[in-house]
């Protein structure tokens, strides 16, 4: 872990991964950090995952804050990499984590869980109306992307898919995440796109609507949720292999990052949104 | 014309909070074995009641496929319309639609309009039609102060996408004459 590293964020947990990615140690210290957003989370459960089914055991320092500790076993975390029993957590615990990690797999169970996230937001909130609609019909839109595109090539044993969301001051966290096949991998099945770079194809989906489907209806989803959250002043980041499209209220870009499987994305909309009826763009 | 045989199609029947591709397809076989019980210049009210959250996968699935097969004209005469009781309900289904080049009639307060793919100039002529019930493509070029070849164009892309229907009763030189038919009534 870099020195002085604090904070596992969308921000930073790419330079914990091109430690990683690079085998440039052998053990990762994350004892020092101090705060775990849900995308950094999701991201390090793939990362252990992806290390056990290569077959090593990732060594790792679990951040030592009791706080930090605490909102990670309540989100499932230390229970999904097999570091604890998969129990329930106690009332405390269920206080501090909007939505634990939850598993993404087929289509059939996407209503259950989009239910699960949009009762736990009602729950916690007085949001208005049509800005908990717009909410669950963005998670309807991300959550069926891992069954229909994370593993389109069925090359994958189990492309993890899951999803979290964590409530702040100042703003909502959804992540999502997958280790499948990338977007590079669901669009390279179009024709004319089989040899996309990872760039190109996070391009081409994200600016340009397309998908790996030619049918004129399908495609289109991902743009249209990063107009919302553009127009929210929201972050947004998606991820895949070795590209990241991230962008806040100041900047926006396509980054190159460290390779790593499938397809994690966050999204980060300030609460004073909705204070009022919010409007689509 | 005869009386319009109409059925409402409420979509609200699979949940409140939809959905997926797979749930949108599941519904489609029911709304299209609804279209194909119906006589034909038979019609289908999708309503939009009861709904909380429509996903724009599942309008597509549902509608803007559906839809796609009543203007290839699997479906014969028979005609699809929307009621919802808030615009932004419909946003999904406007969002597919153009991006399918479709459209459709949709109620909203009492007042008629077109969502999906739709021009100032498409919605002008098929409002026109709505208030007049019965029309011919000359009397339209006369109101809208149309040449007739772009009034003609009009009509028959609106025919085209079944938000319209046109009977021809004669001709004029080389060109048919039509006698055109609101699918709603005002």
């Amino acid at each position: 872990m870099r020195q002085g590293l604090s904070r596992l964020t969308v921000e930073t947990i790419d330079d914990v991964l091109a430690q990683v990615v690079d085998g440039r140690i052998s053990r990762i210290d994350l004892r020092g950090a101090r705060f775990v957003d849900p995308y950094a989370l999701l991201l390090l459960e793939l990362l252990v995952l992806e290390a056990i089914e290569r077959g090593s055991t990732p060594r790792i320092d679990w951040p030592g804050t009791p706080v930090v500790r605490r909102w990670m076993t309540a989100m499932g975390f230390f229970a999904n990499i097999g570091m604890a029993p998969k129990t329930g957590s106690s009332a405390g615990d269920r206080q501090s984590a909007l939505q634990p990690i939850t598993a993404i797999s087929d289509e059939e169970g996407i209503g259950r869980v989009v239910d699960g996230f949009h009762q736990r937001l009602a729950n916690r909130y007085p949001l208005p109306e049509a800005s908990r609609r717009t909410l669950t019909a963005m998670m309807i839109e991300l959550f069926q992307n891992i069954p229909h595109h994370s593993n389109a090539t069925g090359e994958i044993g189990n492309p993890h898919g899951i999803a979290a969301m964590q409530d702040y001051k100042e703003s909502i966290f959804l992540a999502i995440a997958d280790k499948g096949i990338g977007l590079r991998g669901s669009l390279g099945l179009r024709l004319g796109y089989e040899k996309i770079t990872d760039v190109q194809a996070l391009d081409a989906i994200s600016r340009k609507g397309l998908s790996r489907f030619a049918d004129a209806g399908r495609g289109g989803e991902l743009q249209r949720i990063i107009g919302i959250v553009r127009s929210w002043d929201g972050t947004f980041a998606l991820r895949s292999g070795a590209a990241l499209l991230y962008f806040d209220e100041h900047r926006g870009d396509i980054y190159d990052v460290p390779d790593f499987p499938g397809v994690q994305l966050a999204i980060q909309i300030p609460l004073r949104l909705f204070d009022t009826e919010m409007v689509d763009p | 014309m005869t009386l319009m045989h109409i059925e409402e199609f409420r979509i609200a029947q699979f949940g409140t909070r939809l959905g997926t591709r797979l749930e949108g397809e599941r519904a489609r076989e029911i709304l299209e074995s609804l279209l194909l019980s119906l006589p034909e210049e038979g019609q289908v009210r999708i309503s939009l009641e009861g709904l909380e959250v429509l996903s724009t996968s599942f309008a597509d699935e549902l509608i803007g496929k559906a839809l796609q097969h009543v203007v290839h004209g699997e479906f014969g005469d028979r005609t699809m319309v929307l009621i919802t009781p808030s615009l932004e309900l419909a946003e999904g289904i406007d969002v597919k639609l153009s991006q399918r080049r479709l459209a459709l009639l949709c109620q909203h307060n009492g007042r008629w309009d077109l969502v999906g793919f739709r021009s100032p100039a498409l919605s002008e002529t098929v409002q026109r039609i709505i208030e007049k019930k019965r029309t011919t493509a000359r009397e339209l070029a006369v109101e809208l102060d149309l040449q007739m070849n772009a009034c003609v164009n009009r009509v028959a892309r609106l025919a085209g996408l079944r938000l319209i229907r046109r009977r021809k009763i004669g001709m004029k030189g080389p060109q048919d004459i039509f006698e055109l038919y609101s699918i709603v009534s005002s």
